[in-house]
């Protein structure tokens, strides 16, 4: 059975680690041997935009979604906070004790700050890998590529054609590239949409592409409630507003209907206080029963973790860019 | 075989009394291999309306999605149904060819239920969210990807585990042949047994764990290819080896040719992975290598084809009596168009149109379903009533199924390949995507038609093997599906 013998040895381990060898070893020696693989932390190093957004959008889905979503904000998200605290002072303060009060004031503000910007990477590159999880685990990558040819127009269609550069990072590791375009190259998706546009689609594909074929993922959003106001009668031009929608004022989508009711009450009373309506007096009456009628709480879905991770990872896809060596490539 | 090939007796003794062949293996890897599958197609089938929006299960549940379905749909038949069928024809096929019986009965069956529990698990997992990233290797590492934290039962290790136990269940006889020259399935199987351990591990830790962009991408494409190349052609094409000379009562044309057919696909079949990503930042002397060897491989590809058609020379009309013989004519058939397209479409001028659309899909069908199931479910169809010792429940239901599979499989294959080739067309010339997806809709739903065609014929299939194994009454005779020698 000598024979036996070398059909294990040549056929069996030989030609395969030959073929390993061939097709494995060495493109990564003349590749991405050259260039060091990015972590996640590098590739999170400067957060987008379109993520820290995420948390004045839906900011009780992002603080429970993260390590530490918490204590990060965005600099709207701070200015709001400055001026909470400066008019919560007291009114009747001396000059001198309010400058020093709001330097407080400004001092703690900085202090969030610090503790943002050192935090958000983090968020960051947490909400980019679980983002990727959801994307291999659902199998997005089995219908959308990232992956742009040299060929077949797709540069004018989606953009530069891939580097090993672009790819030679941990969240493509597996690699993404995918072999199927059920829907549409991934590669340059990040900032082409909103976040909204993709919460909503994710939700229902159909609802911002009328005759997708893709899957709903209504797992990926969480229901609650939210506030809305009806449209000053005026703003309400025939055909182009329904005067029955309502208007968002909070983005926020509340768990319980309770917490989006008391949110709303809150929002009413600083409306009237803001309109100098006062309960007491009888004839503020009728506007402040109009006032009450045009909030509403009506319910909503906003992204939860998985979907705010997704709409991350999406956002992130293809802006990172690292120097072009394609000489390399070309050899 | 040969002149030197011992009596029977002589390796009964040889072997202590003990029985060649443990048919009660073959029969529950063959249900196993029959459940799989058409629970397999099943979902296939269900999930194929997504593409027209009619897929009854869209939205409902997270476990449900059309993602991890898919995933379901490709890994049973990969690791169900493929693999099952294989193991359990190697029950039948290596204790006869080596006149020696497996390692053991006991470990059979622990091979059995742990193998078993293994795609249950992987299953369990695709339905989980714990897929692993790499095509046709999406059973669950247990791990996040790239990382060492836990999240599930590690899979990819225990089928590493329990591929070691089939090892070393196959290759003690074929080790311990009692022949002196060893037969050409032998070399095929001995080899692909290696070849699926290297590499179920290579493309299970490569990509996941150390190799990101190109070679990343290369490995992987290393991986998809090499399941198919290594593992499933090497044991179609030796079982084939195995049945065809038996069924028809003839040796095979020419045994050299298929022994130079074997050191072919030993040597060019592992290269051609990288073909799964033409026009990527893979090196481009690496992509032109890969074209290169699969062009290559179509001529390993024919010596397999001229082989079998030159054996089936001289006994034509078992095509018109023998249904193994037509499925295994059918399989061929498909085979050789498979492979004939493969050395087209490998072409960087085919791969700018083609690749990322149904063309591919078609592809996958034709050669996993027209090709290698056909040959199963030949097999299948020719061992049941000698393992079960009852003659078929109903004949006419075995056609029904012959006929619906390979109506369903052309009308798919026609279907997809066109459709492929509009939406490649489409796609360059800057069609807007929704008009794409709007033209491709037609197709998916004549999919549908042809998938349910397909299902229905397996259906058939299966009633007929559950109703046989349950006693017919009628006692097997083999004479019945002997195929005539004509004389000259």
């Amino acid at each position: 059975m000598d024979k036996f013998k070398s059909v294990i040895l040549f056929a069996g381990f030989g030609c395969f680690i030959f073929s390993v060898l061939l097709s494995g070893l060495y493109p990564f020696l003349i590749t991405d041997a050259k260039v060091e693989r990015a972590t996640i932390e590098e590739l999170a190093s400067h957060v987008l935009p379109d993520f820290k957004s995420m948390s004045d959008s839906w900011p009780l889905a992002f603080d429970q979604s993260f390590a530490r979503s918490d204590e990060v904000y965005t600099e709207a998200a701070l200015v709001a906070i400055k001026n909470e605290k400066i008019e919560a002072l007291p009114k009747e303060l001396s000059p001198p004790a309010r400058a020093e009060a709001l330097k407080k004031i400004g001092d703690e503000i900085d202090a969030l700050r610090t503790t943002s910007d050192e935090l958000w990477p983090k968020v960051f590159a947490e909400a980019l890998e679980l983002g990727r999880n959801r994307y291999v685990g659902d199998a997005c990558w089995h219908c959308h590529s990232q992956f742009v040819r040299p060929v077949a127009n797709e540069e004018q269609r989606y953009g530069p054609v891939n580097t090993t550069e672009q790819d030679n990072n941990d969240l493509q590791r597996p690699m993404m590239w995918g072999t199927r375009r059920v829907g549409p190259d991934l590669t340059y998706e990040g900032g082409k949409r909103s976040n909204d546009w993709h919460a909503a689609h994710l939700y229902d594909p159909q609802s911002t592409t009328p005759g997708s074929v893709m899957p709903r993922f209504p797992f990926y959003s969480r229901e609650g409630f939210r506030v809305v106001r009806k449209i000053a009668p005026k703003k309400a031009r025939a055909g182009y507003l329904d005067p029955n929608t309502g208007i968002i004022v909070r983005r926020e989508i509340f768990g319980s209907k309770a917490d989006a009711e008391s949110a709303m009450g809150e929002i009413v009373e600083e409306e009237i206080a803001r309109k100098g309506l006062k309960r007491e007096n009888s004839g503020d009456a009728e506007a402040i029963t109009n006032l009450e009628e045009s909030y509403w709480v009506e319910e909503a879905v906003g992204p939860n973790q998985k979907g705010l991770s997704l709409i991350a990872y999406l956002q992130w896809l293809g802006t990172w860019r690292p120097e072009d060596t394609r000489e390399i490539n070309d050899e | 075989m040969t002149t030197d090939t011992p009596k029977d007796e002589t390796i009964a003794a040889s072997n202590g009394g003990r029985s060649l062949v443990e048919k009660s293996l073959v029969k529950a890897h063959i249900i196993a291999a029959l459940a799989f599958m058409v629970c397999s197609m099943l979902v296939g089938l269900i999930i194929s309306f997504q593409f027209f929006n009619h897929n009854p299960l869209d939205g409902v549940s997270e476990y449900l999605s059309f993602g991890r379905l898919r995933m379901i749909h490709t890994n049973q038949i990969a690791y169900g149904f493929l693999v099952n069928g294989f193991v359990g024809m190697l029950y039948y096929a290596v204790p006869r060819m080596t006149g020696r019986p497996v390692l053991g009965k006991k470990l059979g069956w622990i091979i059995f239920w742990v193998w078993q529990f293994l795609i249950f698990m992987v299953t369990v997992g695709l339905l989980m969210g714990r897929a692993q990233g790499v095509e046709w290797g999406e059973t669950p590492t247990g791990f996040e990807p790239g990382t060492f934290r836990m999240n599930f039962l590690p899979v990819d290790f225990l089928i590493e585990f329990g591929a070691l136990l089939v090892a070393a269940q196959f290759l003690t006889p074929l080790a311990k042949s009692v022949h002196k020259r060893m037969y050409v399935s032998s070399w095929y199987i001995s080899a692909g047994i290696i070849w699926l351990i290297l590499t179920y591990v290579m493309g299970n830790t490569l990509p996941e764990w150390s190799l990101a962009g190109s070679s990343g991408g290369a490995t992987v494409g290393l991986f998809i290819h090499d399941l198919v190349g290594l593992f499933v052609t090497p044991m179609g094409w030796g079982l084939m080896y195995f049945f065809v000379p038996i069924i028809l009562r003839k040796p095979i044309w020419s045994h050299a040719l298929s022994v130079i057919g074997f050191w072919a696909l030993a040597f060019f079949y592992p290269l051609n992975g990288v073909h799964h990503f033409l026009l990527s930042s893979i090196p481009m002397s690496v992509q032109y290598g890969a074209v290169i060897s699969t062009i290559a491989v179509e001529i390993v590809v024919t010596t397999v084809v001229v082989n079998f058609f030159a054996t089936m020379w001289g006994r034509g009309a078992a095509l018109r009596t023998n249904l193994p013989i037509r499925w295994f004519y059918t399989g061929m058939v498909c085979y050789f168009i498979t492979c004939l397209q493969c050395s087209f479409q490998t072409t960087l001028t085919f791969q700018e149109y083609i690749h990322f659309t149904d063309w591919v899909p078609a592809h996958a069908h034709l050669v996993m379903l027209g090709v290698f199931a056909f040959w199963i479910l030949g097999m299948i169809t020719w061992i049941w009533p000698r393992l079960t010792g009852c003659d078929w429940h109903n004949r006419r239901l075995n056609q029904w199924h012959y006929w619906l599979s390979v109506i369903g499989l052309v009308i798919m294959f026609t279907d997809l390949t066109a459709g492929g080739l509009v939406h490649g067309f489409m796609f360059a010339e800057l069609a807007p995507w929704m008009s794409i997806v709007d033209s491709l809709k037609p197709f998916w739903m004549i999919r549908t038609v042809a998938g349910l065609m397909i299902v229905i014929g397996q259906l058939c299939f299966a009633w007929n093997v559950y109703k046989t194994a349950m006693g017919t009454g009628k006692p097997y005779d083999y004479r019945v599906d002997l195929v005539a020698i004509e004389e000259k």
